[in-house]
């Protein structure tokens, strides 16, 4: 080893190596004075393992007061010096010793809390092959240009946000949504800097590189969220700044009162709220980054904390607990062709934009193209729109918020709509037509009519599958004491019907967007805390409204992450219950450190004032309680 | 022209630590702004560029005994 990499080395360890020599020199003291009668070389190995550990914390404590901040190693050289004064070396450098080793520790272990999300961060890589001037170039990630394409190698790491222009592949998305499956991806497809591409070539045009990518984005959110305060780190910061003044008026009061030295002297050590001020910031600090690396975006410690009380969560039922992607299930005609049901309702429909609408739409154009060749496909390969319909334009088309369409075509009026819109218009509904409706729904369908000129030709039966995991995340959720609720614009029926399947506590029906907000404000004027889960765009007033939004699928979109208290990067409904146990983790967590540090501070100051409790004693709990408080916040990032 | 640098400091051992390296860092001249988080290590330092050189933070964040890095 030669002299520059001795320096470094020493540089590095510092704080390793100081606090290890301090406690060699204070064990040899001690044991010198206690196994022999050199009381003078002990007293002098005491006093150098004092100044060789106190060097450093006298140092802060010069810049503390030059600053003037009262921190804790001001506290400890003063006490420190006082027990050298006073004669009590053993004291001295024990307090010393017990303070260095503590820190020691505490700093290496928050260095763990405060690397955990560097770490998704070095999932990016540094360069990027590029196609320039119609070669390929490596550059750095960050110098590529929007809109220039990015060569990805199968197993690479794509270093840029962008669209798939060319090749297929799955690709792991872990760090940016958590999600741990594969996500196929093909022309069009929006991939994230920082997940990693499995199998096939890919080219990229990029949308986003260096600070201006969704894992960069996410990352600096983070941040912010574990540096916002929550109310629990603000109160106790308020009380702090007037708990360690307190103890050196109660020392010097002590000492004026008791003439006993030693006994102000500890005060002065256990004048830091250590364990109180560093507890909830460290718990919080490791569940946020612990909800990051799952893809849960928390926006901050008071959302957390608010969290961790609910007690009921309502679900949107489009798109949270379906995959929000409706099909025709059936239609049926009465006294005409379904067909021809399906093309009318089309032609109706086509110039909605309501989901009910573009399946219907969808239906029609993909349906076979001639029912009497037996579903024979006709081979056209280098038309795209083979064997599909096109749909002809309405003449005029109105639409009936909540209820349908009603539009013109061919010199007939079409009415496409629920029950509430034919009763609107007097339109008769035969016991038949209401048998279809009534079967359909109790199968969890959402079923249109279609009217032509006042008659009911047909009715169409729409459905919206659920999601795999629904019911699995309703029963933990159930099992967790929490209750469900499935809100929807759907007919009580339908909304029944699905309700039932999910195993939903309890559902609303026929809502309209406006009454969701109204729901989720009547269940909190009953005095409960009241989660939404939705999309995040439809369901921004509801999210808003609700003590905790939770939106799905908000890799993307920035608007969700920005509005939403939590927002689950990938659609995995399954994330729900992993970040509502984990709130109530954290504010148990948050609950334990603040019990622990006051109980330490109770009886530390009970000890003291009855002589039980002496200045390295007081040290040796004191740095303990710390530990012992950060030790359990971090359990949280294993969660 | 305002500029704007970030640090981290991995080894900040108490909450008090943190607002002294603050407190140090918006006492030196030309610094308009710093934020010193103690839970996340983040240094953020709002500078004119005109009348401080950025290298300046780095050492006073030494002098108070801790390791800056570049973030």
């Amino acid at each position: 080893m030669n002299k520059q990499s001795i320096t470094q080395y020493y540089r590095k360890h510092r704080k390793a190596i100081v606090t290890a020599t301090s406690g060699l020199l204070y064990g040899g003291g001690w044991g010198l004075g206690y196994l022999t009668s050199f009381e003078r070389a002990s007293t002098a190995i005491l006093v150098l393992a004092t100044i060789v550990g106190g060097y450093d914390i006298a140092k802060t404590a010069y810049h503390e007061v030059s600053n003037r901040t009262l921190g804790i190693k001001t506290l400890v050289t003063l006490a420190a010096i006082g027990a050298i004064v006073i004669g009590e070396y053993w004291e001295a450098a024990a307090v010393v010793f017990l303070f260095s080793l503590g820190s020691y520790l505490e700093g290496r272990t928050m260095r763990k809390t405060r690397t955990a999300l560097q770490e998704l961060l070095e999932m990016t890589p540094d360069t990027a092959t590029v196609r320039r001037d119609g070669e390929l170039q490596e550059v750095p990630a960050r110098e590529v240009e929007e809109g220039e394409v990015v060569i990805v190698k199968p197993g690479g790491k794509i270093p840029v946000d962008g669209e798939v222009v060319d090749g297929e592949s799955a690709v792991n998305q872990a760090p940016v949504t958590g999600e741990s499956a594969p996500v196929h991806k093909a022309d069009g497809d929006e991939v994230y800097a920082g997940t990693v591409n499995q199998e096939g070539a890919l080219e990229i045009r990029t949308t986003g590189a260096g600070a201006d990518t969704t894992l960069e984005r996410i990352i600096r959110r983070v941040e912010e969220a574990q540096e916002a305060q929550s109310p629990t780190e603000s109160l106790i910061d308020r009380f702090a700044k007037y708990y360690t003044p307190a103890v050196i008026v109660l020392a010097i009061g002590a000492y004026a009162v008791t003439q006993n030295a030693i006994l102000s002297l500890t005060l002065l050590v256990i004048g830091c709220p250590g364990a109180l001020v560093i507890g909830p910031p460290v718990s919080i600090v490791s569940a946020i980054g612990n909800a990051a690396r799952s893809g849960v975006l928390m926006k901050g410690g008071e959302h957390l904390e608010r969290a961790g009380k609910i007690d009921l969560v309502a679900f949107d039922k489009t798109g949270t607990l379906t995959k929000g992607e409706t099909t025709v299930a059936d239609v049926e005609g009465f006294g005409v062709a379904g067909d021809e049901v399906l093309s009318l309702a089309a032609t109706a429909e086509k110039k909605s934009e309501h989901h009910l609408a573009d399946a219907i739409v969808d239906a029609a154009r993909e349906r076979p193209t001639a029912a009497t060749d037996g579903g024979a496909t006709v081979a056209q390969a280098d038309d795209t729109d083979a064997g599909r319909h096109s749909i002809p334009d309405p003449d005029d088309f109105d639409v009936v918020a909540g209820k349908g369409v009603i539009a013109h075509t061919d010199a007939h009026e079409v009415v496409v709509g629920n029950r509430a819109l034919l009763d609107d218009r007097d339109i008769d509904v035969p016991s038949q037509v209401a048998d279809y409706v009534r079967e359909r729904e109790e199968r969890g369908e959402t079923v249109v009519h279609v009217v032509r000129d006042g008659d009911i030709i047909g009715a169409i039966a729409l459905r919206d599958e659920l999601r795999e995991a629904a019911p699995g995340v309703v029963a933990a959720l159930q099992d967790a004491g929490i209750e469900t609720v499935m809100l929807t614009g759907d007919n009580e029926r339908t909304a029944a019907a699905v309700a039932e399947e999910v195993g939903i506590d309890e559902y609303r029906a026929e809502l309209l967007p406006e009454d969701k907000q109204s729901v989720i404000e009547a269940y909190q004027a009953d005095g409960q805390v009241v989660a939404m889960v939705g999309d995040g765009i439809n369901d921004a007033p509801s999210l808003a409204t609700a003590d905790v939004g939770i939106a799905m699928g908000a890799a993307g979109t920035d608007t969700a992450i920005e509005t939403a208290d939590m927002a689950l990067m990938a659609d995995d409904l399954e994330r729900i219950p992993y970040a509502v146990k984990l709130s109530k983790a954290t504010r148990w967590n948050v609950l334990e450190n603040v019990g622990l540090a006051v109980l330490t501070v109770t009886v530390l100051l009970a000890g003291v004032l009855t002589s039980y409790v002496t200045l390295a004693s007081g040290m040796l709990v004191h740095e303990a309680s710390v530990l012992l408080v950060i030790l359990n916040g971090m359990r949280l990032l294993r969660y | 022209m305002s500029d704007t640098t970030q640090f981290r400091v991995l080894d900040f051992d108490c909450p008090t630590c943190a607002s002294t390296v603050e407190r140090a860092l918006s006492n030196v001249d030309g610094v308009q702004h710093v934020e010193v988080h103690y839970a996340t290590g983040r240094v953020e330092i709002e500078y004119d560029d005109s009348a401080v050189d950025p290298d300046a933070f780095a050492q006073t964040i030494e002098s108070q005994g801790y390791t800056p890095q570049h973030a």
